[in-house]
């Protein structure tokens, strides 16, 4: 072994769905230095040992977002991942194609259904023609307006995100989190014109399904934090259309519901949530969960120093409208 | 030892038994907790999402309360342990702080910022140490397969949290192997549990749900442990449904964290509250073997 290198084993996920043989794991031996980018192995084995090795790259700089990969079991970068730290870890280096998006060929995933997603948000800005952009010079931003962007101007659209989301594994209607970071972008974005319809029209079967379990925080290389982004736009999609969605009824209602006792009263919750007649379709869970845990009818005391939480609330949040249930 | 006990409030209501099983396990341990009934809901996300400042001003309210009986918060729930921590980082931010402030300042409170939160997991891992547990044990959980379930908000993120690796953590399942039970590692034990859209989409909710015990039972588990009672809704009180989403039964019990210590402690069944699971723990308590006379 050359002085300062290491032995490191990868173990590629092959397949190629055209033909009938399944996939397999194919593993490799290289000796690499342990500040080598996990790219860089995979372009030596498929210069040095085998070169019906498929994947995609291009700037091998962490700009383009071309190489994004699973890495013993992350969502990520191959060309910002170095193999040192994963051979410390996990003893090898198991490479994958992302998640959530069907396989072209080995490490080639078929990036469509993250696309269109992406298209379902409009990612450019809507401008109105009664107010054209002034000629002759750029729209000038005060330093408050660039805050707002926050992190998602960094954004590269790698779909590490999109692969590391349980949310898009599990439903096709949720449009993943690089679309909703974007959407956010153009929402604060002081020169489009659409805000109020934009929020208005990813609720629906889109927004609220986020289960704000920081997975794609995790995953994002550029720290975009898009699960923070999402968070901001339930709070402004709230302000822009009250509380008219199962999600956005859950949030308020479970708002409410602390405003008055400070501790969650879980059958006003369903109630607020649902509506009445809504409740119906839980009856049968609730009995069920009731008999059990019989705690579920009890409406919590008004915990000591309720009208501390009563001033805070009055202090700091207003009154949602509320749309009636569905 | 002497800590401000926050349960949250699913530990008060439908989930009495975690709140059982936490001051049984601390007793046996001498750990002194200070209950203070004036504490509110930690908001749980979803105040979050309706309105963050305010969000952060009922959980910078509670912190006060502990700060002012000079006591650091130990929480038994990954979402109270998630919001509770985010609110002393946010407070860090001068615009939030001062609106925060603006608000408690009229009603006499006051944060200076000096209260740690640490969930019981933590606690028993770091400051009660791994030894100490190891000598309390009465009756070892050999030969039973325990896959641990975090809960998002113990983990993520993990720059804020400053705690366990969000991929490789390795706190619950060191603790498992000190209780005797031999730890199960599976892909879905850092996964979310679907309960943030319960109320919104039920069917996707519970595949996700399904999927985590799925994977769980397929890498050998005889049963879960969560340090989450909202982890433990949806893995337990609806594992009915959530094996309906997946097309097959489930039938793998779900232990609250200090559930799996207690009966390692010797506890009985009662004292944890195990009768109020909607999954039966019968079975995963059978498989528990008398260590070897030597």
């Amino acid at each position: 072994m050359t002085e300062g290198t290491i032995s490191a084993t990868f173990d590629v996920y092959r397949h190629d769905p055209s033909r009938a043989e399944p996939a397999r794991y194919q593993r490799y031996t290289l000796e690499l230095t342990p500040h080598t980018p996990v790219l860089t192995g995979l372009l030596r084995i498929r210069a040095e040992l085998d070169p019906t090795l498929t994947l995609k790259y291009s700037c091998r700089s962490a700009i383009c977002g071309s190489c994004a990969m699973q890495v013993n079991s992350k969502s990520r970068l191959a060309c910002q991942t170095q193999i040192g730290p994963e051979i410390a870890r996990h003893g090898r280096i198991v490479v994958e194609p992302m998640r959530n998006m069907p396989v072209v060929r080995d490490l080639v995933v078929d990036q469509k259904p993250f696309w269109r997603n992406y298209d379902r948000i409009q990612p450019h800005l809507i401008l109105d023609p009664r107010r054209p952009m002034p000629k002759g010079r750029e729209n000038p931003m005060s330093p408050e307006q660039v805050d707002r962007f926050k992190e998602t101007p960094r954004c590269i659209a790698c779909a590490a995100c999109y692969s590391a989301c349980p949310a898009v594994e599990a439903d096709p209607a949720f449009p993943g989190p690089m679309a909703l970071a974007k959407l956010y972008r153009f929402v604060v974005d002081p020169r489009d014109t659409a805000a109020q319809d934009r929020l208005v029209r990813i609720q629906p079967d889109g927004l609220w399904l986020c289960l704000r379990c920081h997975l794609c925080t995790e995953a994002c290389p550029k720290d975009v934090r898009p699960s923070e982004r999402i968070r901001d736009l339930k709070e402004l999609a709230i302000g822009a259309q009250g509380a008219t969605e199962f999600g956005s009824r859950h949030a308020v209602g479970f708002k409410e519901s602390i405003r008055d006792r400070g501790l969650l009263d879980e059958m006003l919750l369903v109630r607020k949530t649902y509506g009445v007649s809504g409740m119906m379709g839980q009856l049968g869970q609730g009995i069920k969960i009731y008999r059990k845990k019989p705690e579920l009818l009890k409406k919590p005391h008004p915990i000591p120093g309720v009208e501390e939480v009563e001033g805070i609330y009055a202090a700091l949040d207003r009154p949602e409208a509320e749309g009636g249930a569905k | 030892m002497k800590l401000a006990y926050y349960p949250g409030c699913v530990a008060q209501e439908s989930g009495r038994e975690l709140d059982m099983a936490t001051r049984w396990v601390a007793k046996a341990l001498g750990i002194e907790l200070v209950d203070f009934a004036n504490f509110s809901c930690c908001g749980s996300g979803f105040v979050d999402e309706a309105n963050e400042v305010l969000n952060v001003a009922l959980n910078a309210r509670n912190l006060a309360i502990a700060e002012k009986a000079g006591l650091d918060i130990l929480t038994i729930c990954s979402t109270c342990q998630g919001m509770l921590s985010l609110a002393n980082l946010r407070l860090g931010d001068a615009k939030v702080k001062a609106r925060v402030d603006a608000a408690l300042k009229p009603l006499g409170i006051q944060y200076h910022g000096t209260v740690k939160v640490k969930h019981l997991l933590r606690v028993l891992t770091e400051d009660v140490g791994l030894e100490t547990i190891k000598a309390r044990v009465r009756r070892p959980l050999g030969g039973l397969k325990v896959g641990a379930f975090y809960g998002c908000h113990l983990l993520r993120p993990a720059d804020e949290l400053q705690w366990e690796s969000p991929e490789e953590p390795h706190a619950f399942e060191d603790l498992l192997s000190a209780l005797g039970a031999t730890p199960v590692y599976y892909r879905g034990r850092v996964m979310c549990c679907g309960f943030p859209i319960q109320f919104v989409k039920e069917p996707t909710a519970m595949k996700i749900a399904g999927r985590q015990i799925d994977d769980a039972k397929a890498h050998g588990a005889d049963a879960m442990a969560t340090p989450c009672p909202l982890c433990h809704i949806s893995l337990d009180s609806y594992q009915n449904k959530a094996a309906r989403a997946v097309g097959h039964p489930l039938d793998l019990p779900v232990f609250h964290l200090p559930q799996v210590v207690g009966l390692a402690f010797g506890a009985s069944p009662e004292e944890l509250g195990l009768d109020r699971h909607l999954v039966s723990t019968d079975g995963a308590i059978a498989k528990i073997r008398p260590p070897a006379v030597a």
